[in-house]
């Protein structure tokens, strides 16, 4: 076996440098700046995710990466192949998964991956085996040569995926993949970007799911009104917010004095009371909750439960931006 | 090309397993067809019934002879000729033997010659019809023209002309000026009624079924496709190209099935098959552009799909598809553009006998048309439909 065979094998060859380098990129519609000034890099093997609300710019950033849009500004390169001056060679090392359904109903599962792998000059035996591998790889070898109009929505998602991934390309892009999938479909989803990741693939994947983010993202770049607010790893954004936690404190008692009590300790930033609870801002809550247990208690509260929270992406966007993720 | 081919055929594929284009380009004309020949037919096929003609020609009379020979050689109703003197023409034709009775007058030619008037006699039987109409307007022309004959060689005598000359003349003059029919100079009588109806279905449904090849550009943007297809390393015309590709190749094969199928049903003859051929593919690229600036206008799917319906009517309609239009001035110049009346009149003349040379004014409307259409569906701005 040769090594170029064997590097095909285990994955796209490996390109010195970043796979994708996206440089200042803007995308207005009239007047309405959808994308602004947004730029990163992805490393093979890394997996890099654009975390934001609906109408954030997502799509549009994606769509300038693949070359279905103009870049207004800024600069697209593809394993180191410039996407407005030589598009086509660009484009033979993305694959898109776009955010809508994009596959033939009238066609078979066969025939649509069949169809779009020609297109990616992809043919004769190659294409018969790495097709076979693929319906294999989505788990649907048995539904093959069923028109897709006839699959479930679980099913034309995973081809969806699949035709994306078909010409083994350095750069896979995804778009909101899970939106509207069932909880096992999105785990099957989930598992194979982390499978593709490991073999080398560069990914850029979007969501508003901040769960997605944590569990498959190296890096995070957060997006709100076509902007970058930040990006980072998981913790880097994090740190951002100041590396407060929450602790909450329910029980009953005399929940005034506790609160008291527990305003005056150097880790407590903040306390808010209710009828039956405590809500402390606290500094290293790890290190300080059982000190903060003990000092309730001692100023005569009863507590039933105590729940310590971590900061997660969440609590950075509101950090970031003020508003919540999700609506 | 390799790729071009690989997204027609895909194309093709899906839209003859959509059975729309099956049941909107084949089996709804064949059956129009079906129904106009049925409702309209018959007049093509009406058996003409064989006629005796009773004829009186005076002996040695030279026009006479030439009115004799005339009505034997009529070809269009089988004619069977008795002679007999003028008493006997007039009692057959009473009697019901005849159906038609011819008396040349004594002295005919040397009338005709001397300028003076005289008449051939014609009496209808019993059983007069469409048949001695025919036999009568033959006779008609021919005294006619030997009238004009008889003044030419006078015309000549008074002018001084020499006397053999003078004959030469009339007779040429008594043939008539030369009126046989040339191939293709009024095509459209020249289809059948039941060739018309093949023709206006195959023209009218033409717009249709190049519609489903084209407006599959629409289903691709509706399909999310088209955004696929956009990230993929294929040059940028490639998508509209193989639309075109394949709103061509349906628009031929259904229009060659259709005119295959409906001359085989219905026992039409569209003549020469290059001619034929040269046509459909003109007909289908003037389909194929204007479509293209449908795709432009529209704004989503459903309204291309409306608006193709509706041109393909009005221009069906307009081009004769259910029955000939004519006009004179500005809008006839405006219905001889049109791609389904240029096509119809195009077979008009390939079945009237005309080649590929007598095609020029149709195939040049076409020509023209598919260009015009293209040019215009590059000027019109995008409207969203094929974004
Ligand atoms: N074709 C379009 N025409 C006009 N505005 C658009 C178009 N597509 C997106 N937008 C607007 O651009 C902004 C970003 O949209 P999009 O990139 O789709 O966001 P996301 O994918 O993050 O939800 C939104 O305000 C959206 O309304
Ligand atoms: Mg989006």
């Amino acid at each position: 076996m040769t090594a170029a065979t064997t590097r095909a094998a285990a994955g796209p060859p490996a390109v010195a440098g970043d796979v994708l380098v996206v440089e200042g990129l803007v995308h207005r519609y009239g007047d309405l700046v959808a994308v602004d000034d947004v730029s990163f890099r992805i490393a093979p093997g890394e997996t890099f995710g654009l975390l934001g609300p609906n109408g954030a710019g997502k799509t549009t950033t994606i769509s300038m990466v693949a070359g279905l849009v103009p870049a207004h500004e800024g600069a697209v390169t593809v394993t180191g192949r410039s996407m407005a001056r030589d598009p086509v060679a660009a484009k033979a090392h993305l694959g898109l998964v776009p955010q809508e359904l994009a596959i033939y109903p009238e066609l078979t599962a066969r025939e649509n991956l069949t169809f779009f792998g020609r297109l990616q000059r992809m043919r004769g035996k190659e294409l018969d085996r790495r097709v076979a591998e693929v319906l294999e790889l989505i788990g649907l070898e048995e539904r093959a040569k069923d028109l897709t109009k006839e699959y479930s929505g679980g099913m034309k998602r995973r081809l969806n995926i699949g035709v994306g991934l078909l010409h083994r390309p350095a750069l896979l892009i995804l778009d909101e993949p899970t939106v509207g999938v069932d909880p096992q479909s999105r785990n099957a989803i989930l598992e194979s970007v982390e499978a593709l990741a490991a073999e080398g693939v560069a990914v850029l994947y979007t969501t508003h799911y901040m769960e997605e983010a944590e569990r498959l993202c190296d890096r995070i770049a957060v997006v709100d009104a076509g902007r970058l607010q930040a990006e980072g790893t998981r913790d880097e954004l994090v740190r951002l917010t100041g590396g407060v936690d929450h602790v909450r404190l329910s029980g009953a008692g005399d929940i005034g004095a506790a609160a008291a009590a527990l305003r005056s300790l150097p880790t407590v930033v903040e306390v808010a009371a209710d009828r039956s609870a405590l809500t402390l801002t606290v500094r290293d809550a790890a290190r300080a909750v059982a000190h903060l247990v003990t000092a309730a208690t001692a100023a005569g509260m009863s507590l039933d439960g105590v729940e310590v929270s971590r900061p997660d992406l969440e609590s950075v966007f509101l950090h970031l931006t003020g508003k919540a993720l999700r609506d | 090309m390799r790729q071009l081919l690989v997204m027609t055929a895909a194309d093709l594929r899906q839209r003859l397993r959509d059975r729309t284009v099956l049941i909107f380009g084949l089996l709804v004309p064949l059956g129009l067809m079906l129904v106009f020949n049925l409702v309209f037919g018959g007049s093509d096929d009406v058996e003409l019934r064989p006629v005796v003609v009773a004829v009186s020609a005076p002996a040695g009379d030279a026009f006479a002879a030439v009115v004799l020979d005339a009505v034997e050689s009529v070809d269009a109703v089988d004619v069977t000729v008795t002679r007999g003197d003028p008493v006997e023409v007039a009692a057959r034709t009473r009697s019901g033997d005849a159906d038609l009775g011819v008396a040349v007058p004594q002295g005919f030619t040397a009338a005709l010659q001397a300028g003076g008037s005289t008449e051939v006699d014609i009496t209808e039987g019993g059983e007069a019809g469409l048949e001695t109409d025919i036999v009568v307007s033959v006779v008609d022309g021919v005294v006619a023209r030997l009238h004009a004959a008889s003044v030419a060689a006078r015309a000549g005598a008074v002018a001084g002309l020499p006397a053999d000359r003078l004959e030469g003349l009339a007779a040429r003059a008594a043939e008539g000026p030369d009126i046989t029919l040339v191939p293709g100079a009024a095509a459209d009588e020249q289809l059948s009624p039941a060739g018309a109806v093949v023709a206006g279905q195959a023209g009218l449904f033409l717009l249709f079924t190049v519609g489903f090849g084209v407006l599959g550009l629409l289903a691709e943007r509706e399909q999310g496709t088209l955004d696929r297809l956009r990230s993929m390393p294929i040059r940028p015309g490639l998508v509209v190209a193989a639309k075109a590709l394949a709103g061509f190749v349906l628009g031929v094969l259904a229009t060659a099935v259709l005119l295959v199928a409906g001359a085989l049903l219905f026992d039409v003859g569209f003549g020469s098959p290059a001619g034929v051929a040269v046509l459909v593919v003109v007909a289908v690229a003037a389909a194929t552009s204007l479509t293209f600036v449908v795709v432009r206008v529209a704004r989503t799917a459903e309204q291309a799909n409306v608006a193709q319906s509706i041109l393909a009517l009005v221009l069906g309609v307009a081009g004769g598809a259910f029955f000939p239009l004519s006009a004179t001035g500005p809008v006839g110049v405006l219905l001889d553009l049109n791609p389904v009346a240029a096509l119809i009149r195009g077979l008009g003349i390939t079945a009237g006998g005309g080649g590929l040379t007598d095609l020029a004014g149709p195939v040049t409307t076409l020509l023209g048309f598919a260009l015009v259409a293209t040019l215009l569906s590059g000027l019109v701005p995008d409207r969203g439909a094929a974004r």
